[in-house]
């Protein structure tokens, strides 16, 4: 199935492409939440188009059905380990950029005052 | 009853899992799927909130727009991560979760987490934190187009 080959490689290709930006956006963001941002484009699309990919590599037998039980267990996981994490880096006390820069602010100001 | 449900669901699962028919594996596969109904059932008795089986179709639909919603915002972020990171500008925000009933509030937690751009960090009784990537992000949840998709599914928190 020729068509369903090339359909199958550009799946592929574009879910290796969004992989590897996570991994940059990984090491390019400034702090601990907007990384864990670049690491969900790796979990959600990358996954999805990769799972696709292979999906139209299978003769429809049971390698699909794993296929699709391995997406929903992803769909689950991901983002439940994501949360894990955010969560916990928040009750432990980091404060985001956006929360830091306010209380900079209101650091200096009563310093001023 | 829901047990009957849930031994035909497991024995689905198991044997798409395996693809062995042979009596053994059969006869191991009946064992696994007898344990998980005996913790199954302990487990309901202890909680009391037994799950029940349903038909997917109402998941299968959220989950072909929730696909939809995470091509559109993933190519947000490629682009955030592929250009200048100074654009990024991060911002938290309380979303209220009072209309979606309360099975479903892990589902919107997660399927906020899972579109890239937004991230849920934690849900309360009733509003889940969200930190955004950007602002825009944390208003177009305000705008509440995945709150009223999971509304116009599941139904509204009475």
């Amino acid at each position: 199935m020729f068509v369903l080959d090339i359909i199958s490689s550009v799946l592929l290709v574009a879910g290796v492409f969004f992989g590897l930006s996570g991994a940059i956006g990984l090491f390019k963001f400034p702090d601990f939440f907007t990384r864990v941002h670049a690491a969900s484009v790796t979990d959600s699309i990358a996954a999805i188009l990769i799972i696709s990919g292979l999906l139209l590599q299978t003769s429809f037998d049971l390698n699909t059905a794993k296929l699709i039980f391995i997406f929903f267990f992803l769909m689950i996981t991901s983002p439940t380990a994501s949360h894990a994490l955010a969560k916990s880096a928040r009750h432990g006390g980091l404060l985001s950029m956006a929360e830091r820069k306010t209380s900079d602010n209101s650091n200096t100001q009563e310093n001023q005052h | 009853m829901h047990i009957g449900k849930w031994a035909v669901l497991l024995s689905v699962f198991w044997c798409l899992l395996s693809g062995y028919f042979q009596p053994l594996l059969l006869a191991f596969g009946l064992v696994s799927v007898a344990i998980v109904l005996v913790v199954l059932k302990r487990m309901d008795d202890v909680d009391q909130a037994p799950k029940q089986v349903r038909s997917g179709h109402r998941m299968f639909r959220y989950t072909i727009w929730l696909v939809g919603q995470i091509f559109s915002s993933s190519a947000h972020v490629t682009k955030l991560v592929w250009g200048n990171p100074d654009k990024v500008s991060p911002a938290l925000a309380k979303i209220p979760v009072k209309n979606i009933p309360a099975g479903n509030r892990v589902l919107y937690a997660n399927s906020i987490t899972l579109t890239p751009g937004t991230l849920s960090v934690d849900l309360e009784e009733d509003s889940v934190t969200v930190h955004a990537l950007q602002k825009s992000s944390i208003e177009e949840l305000e705008q509440g187009s995945m709150e009223r998709k999971i509304t116009g599914i599941w139904g509204e928190n009475k």
